[in-house]
């Protein structure tokens, strides 16, 4: 797996083998500006695929704009009409109501939370 | 910063060598000399005493001898004399005898006893102590006289010590005086031999080590004597040469390192001005950064004012609640160091009817004060047009509030919940709920607790463009001591040193306990209770209360 974004306390990487698009750590970027290079490299990777899994199991945190990039890009891969899985963790506090809003943003979003 | 190492050498050094001159050499040659002078005395002294005893030896003999011949000489003419008793005969042997010197008295005498013949001669003796004392045993000769087998006479002859005194004396003198000659000559042959072989060299060598340059020894090696190439001096020479040689090294060594210790020296003062200027350099960055922080600290402190100004400038006042017909209410806000954009408005519009909404924005600060403003004034409007439907509500509220994001280039949105209240005929009343908050509590008038899950009643607003189709509502019946409470995440998620969370089912219990109290009572105990649990700790984020409680 490829990581493609370092961001000390975050990491993103993307493994094309599996089509996957792993986001991990935390993440308390400050506004849509700062988180650009990853909301760019999520809508790439609609480009590439159209089965595509987001594993956010091993994001601990995410602050509200992150959510909000998160959102779009849910919308997004609605509109190209990927097939989007989003993998996340039931032990992780801010995935319940939030991922739950991904999933009516996008009726054929699978979520699978272990 | 410039430091001069201080130097150790010979070249500052005072020079601990005597300066050379005549008084070394003429104390050198004088203590030689007088101790050469008292050995040669001493053996010459020693040498004459010997000489001394032995002349005084032969000086006797020869006194003996002499007189032993003498006597031998003059006995026939002496027995002949005391034979015949012939007077002038004796007298001719005693004066012949008295012609000696040495001799001081005669007396010829005759087997009778008569005198024959007698000469004294007069001595003046002056020191006849030493005199007899070295010749006194040989001064009185006796003679017995034979005349054919028979006794005769006597001759007695007394000598006197005078005259064998004076010789040796005489002699004693020429030989004390050749001895001391002889010394004298001994001891200038010995000097000046030892002058010139060591001596004198032992001064060049001494000049030449003077004239060597302390800074410089190995520069000028001393050369070697002549005629001393092979013995001791020639050895002590090379001997010096060596170490001067060796001193050389060692000064060219400490020389080179103190080259290489004051180039180092240079180097890092060198560095060390770098170091310091471009410290400087960062001190003036660091400044100006601290500057510039604290304009922005002061700007962001305006802006926290403002945020909290327009927070709190909006919120009901307390006479609006109380004025309020059938409902007993208590709120609660308390924001965050860092002013979060917690929202609640209660409104009475259109008789008994009451509008309530809470929500809360993302983030903190200015943007998060303004997007609540927005939220507050479109919420007061849409419940000033009598608009009802929560769908229709939820949406033109995300639309605008959506719309006004997106011009301000924000990425706020917040969670927004809104309930109506209306009476019911025959006491109680009912309360519609809509939108995406905190899962409402519902607590009945035993203090029995159900909660209402809203993430299924809407969505986030400002976060997409409409939220119309995710938009539900329900309906709770609220008999009278019935009632719900509201709250933010700020209560549930405050957080205690320990980053323990005050949590959900902790409110619930509190709420529970209390119900049979006023609501504002009841909200104090909530109060109370949270700050309790933060204790000293940061408040996070704003605290935010409703308590409503059916009459």
């Amino acid at each position: 797996m490829d990581t493609i974004i370092d961001g000390g306390t975050h990491k993103v990487a993307y493994d094309p083998a599996t089509r996957t698009a792993r986001l991990a750590g935390v993440m308390r970027l400050n506004g849509m500006a700062e988180y650009a290079p990853i909301a760019g490299l999520l809508s790439q990777c609609l480009t590439k695929t159209d089965v595509l899994t987001v594993d956010v199991a091993g994001l601990e945190f995410l602050n509200s704009s992150g959510i909000a990039v998160l959102s779009k890009f849910v919308i997004e891969a609605r509109n190209s009409g990927t097939a989007l899985t989003i993998r996340g963790s039931k032990s992780i506090a801010w995935q319940g109501k939030s991922l739950a809003n991904l999933q009516r943003l996008m009726p054929t979003l699978i979520m699978d939370m272990q | 910063m410039s430091q001069t190492l201080p130097r150790i050498g010979p070249a500052t050094a005072a020079s601990p060598v005597v300066a050379p001159g005549r008084h070394t050499f003429r104390s050198l040659t004088l203590k030689q000399a007088a101790v050469t002078l008292v050995i040669a005395l001493l053996f010459g002294i020693l040498g004459s005493a010997v000489e001394l005893v032995f002349d005084w030896r032969s000086m006797r003999e020869e006194v003996a001898g002499t007189m032993r011949r003498t006597l031998a000489m003059v006995e026939p003419s002496a027995a002949e004399a005391a034979f015949q008793l012939n007077d002038r005969l004796a007298e001719q042997v005693a004066r012949g005898l008295a012609e000696y010197p040495a001799v001081a008295q005669v007396t010829l005498i005759d087997d009778m006893g008569g005198d024959l013949a007698t000469f004294a001669r007069g001595t003046a003796d002056a020191d006849g102590t030493l005199a007899d004392r070295l010749f006194g045993d040989l001064s009185t000769w006796t003679l017995p006289l034979v005349h054919e087998g028979r006794p005769v006479g006597t001759l007695e002859v007394g000598l006197t010590a005078e005259v064998a005194a004076e010789r040796f004396f005489e002699r004693a003198t020429t030989n004390a005086a050749m001895g001391l000659l002889r010394a004298f000559a001994i001891c200038g042959v010995v000097v000046l031999a030892f002058y010139l072989m060591i001596t004198r060299p032992l001064l060049r060598l001494s000049q030449q080590v003077m004239a060597v340059d302390p800074a410089n020894p190995g520069a000028t090696p001393v050369p070697p004597a002549a005629g001393h190439r092979h013995d001791e001096l020639g050895g002590l020479i090379d001997g010096l040469n060596g170490l001067m040689s060796a001193f050389q090294r060692g000064l060219d060594q400490r020389d080179k390192a103190e080259g290489e210790l004051t180039a180092l020296t240079l180097e890092l003062e060198a560095r060390v001005e770098q170091r310091t200027a471009a410290l400087a350099a960062a001190k003036q960055e660091i400044e100006q950064l601290n500057g510039r922080l604290a304009a922005e600290n002061v700007r962001l402190g305006a802006e926290l004012d403002v945020s909290r100004k327009i927070q709190g400038m909006l919120l009901p006042k307390p006479e609006e609640l109380a004025a309020i017909r059938g409902l007993d209410l208590a709120t609660y806000m308390q924001p965050a160091s860092e002013v979060g954009g917690d929202y609640y408005d209660i409104l009475q519009s259109g008789g008994d009817r009451v509008r309530i909404g809470i929500g809360d924005v993302t983030g903190h600060g200015l943007e998060s004060g303004v997007v609540m403003l927005m939220t507050q004034s479109a919420v007061r409007t849409l419940v000033a047009s009598d608009e009802q439907d929560m769908g229709r509500m939820l949406g033109i509220l995300n639309r605008t509030i959506y719309d006004n994001v997106q011009r301000m280039g924000s990425d706020k949105n917040l969670t927004l919940a809104l309930l109506d209240h209306t009476p019911r005929e025959g006491g109680g009343g009912s309360l519609r709920i809509g939108g995406q908050h905190e899962s409402v509590i519902v607590v009945r008038g035993d203090g029995s607790v159900e909660l209402v899950d809203t993430t299924w009643l809407g969505m986030p607003l400002g976060l997409v463009d409409t939220v119309e189709e995710f938009v539900g509502e329900t309906e709770v019946t609220l008999a009278p001591g019935d009632g719900v409470v509201l709250y933010t995440d700020g209560i549930t998620e405050a957080a205690d040193a320990s980053d323990a969370l005050y949590g959900l089912d902790r409110l619930c219990r509190v709420v529970s306990d209390h119900w049979a109290e006023p609501a504002d009572r009841i909200k104090q105990a909530v109060v109370d209770d949270v700050m309790r649990h933060i204790g000293g700790h940061v408040i996070y984020d704003d605290l935010t209360l409703i308590v409503l409680k059916q009459k």
